[in-house]
């Protein structure tokens, strides 16, 4: 997998987090998994097609997901329900949306497939699966990680 | 839920973005707050009309004024736009065919605000941008 893939993510990340929670991200060490499996509470993944085919798995904390939300409306979050889980799943959205527009910067030509919400732990995704990916991410409110498997499908 | 960093500087464009995050916010703490959901259901029934209206009210006069000040990016926004409306229409739809089930409900508030918050952050900043540097790109 190219940097170029990993990049156009990682900077949308930051990107969202700084405006939607003024939140600043730090990168933790890459490693390569050969399954992805849920690592977490509430998970987010996204197909992309187009010049890149594959899936990007996002994996939040329980904690964390709720301090999210907390700083976008302002009010406690208790538990993990579909309001918690769908205010998520549009933030993966929004930045896998501007990951994609990063990526067409590279000359990679992609699209997402709207996310697909998993809650719970060590359940497993892929399909007749390639090596992921995984790009740990750590933040005042907590850690949480994106594991990327992505081919080129341009001969 | 507002913060002043989403103020984009044109009077009635901020105002009707305050207008539309309180009404969000009011819609969060109702659907999160404890009770039965029959109790909230007509709460949530007119948050739901309301929202039906003013997002395209809002959106309208929002591209009115990019238009008047020859925002170049107007055909894009006003893309967005329709795709949102779009999307509040078709959760308008499945709360009259599930009878405003909870869940979707629950749903359809954490996509409009995640996606509200985005958008006033993000993408409607460019238009008080464009304004403030006197119209150029």
């Amino acid at each position: 997998m190219k940097s170029q893939y990993i990049n156009s993510f990682y900077k949308a990340v930051m990107d969202v987090f700084k405006l939607m929670l003024d939140i600043k991200l730090e990168k933790g060490e890459l490693r390569v998994v050969n399954d992805m499996v849920t690592g977490n509470d509430a998970n987010v993944t996204i197909g992309i097609t187009g010049d890149l085919s594959g899936s990007v798995l996002f994996g939040f904390p329980k904690d964390m997901n709720l301090e999210m939300v907390r700083i976008m409306s302002g009010v406690e979050m208790k538990k993990l329900d579909s309001f918690i889980s769908s205010a998520l799943g549009e933030m993966v959205n929004i930045i896998s949306g501007n990951a994609v527009t990063n990526l067409s910067r590279e000359n990679y030509k992609c699209d997402i497939v709207p996310p697909q919400i998993i809650m719970g732990q060590n359940k497993s995704i892929s399909m007749a699966t390639d090596k992921a990916l995984v790009l740990p991410m750590e933040t005042e409110i907590g850690g949480f990680e994106i594991n990327i498997s992505l081919k080129e499908t341009r001969i | 839920m507002w913060k002043e960093k989403y103020k984009i500087g044109v009077e009635l464009i901020d105002g009707q973005h305050k207008e539309l995050f309180r009404r969000v916010l009011d819609f969060i703490k109702t659907v999160q707050a404890e009770g039965p959901w029959e109790s909230k259901l007509s709460e949530v029934k007119e948050t739901m009309g309301f929202m039906k209206e003013y997002v395209i009210i809002h959106f309208s006069d929002e591209e009115v004024y990019q238009r008047e000040i020859g925002y170049p990016d107007y055909g894009k926004h006003r893309q967005i736009h329709a795709k949102f409306k779009n999307e509040v229409q078709k959760y308008a739809e499945r709360f009259q065919q599930e009878a405003y089930n909870e869940e979707t409900v629950q749903e359809f508030g954490g996509k409009l605000m995640a996606w509200l918050i985005n958008h006033v952050a993000g993408e409607d900043q460019k238009i008080g941008d464009y304004q403030n540097r006197g119209g150029s790109i």
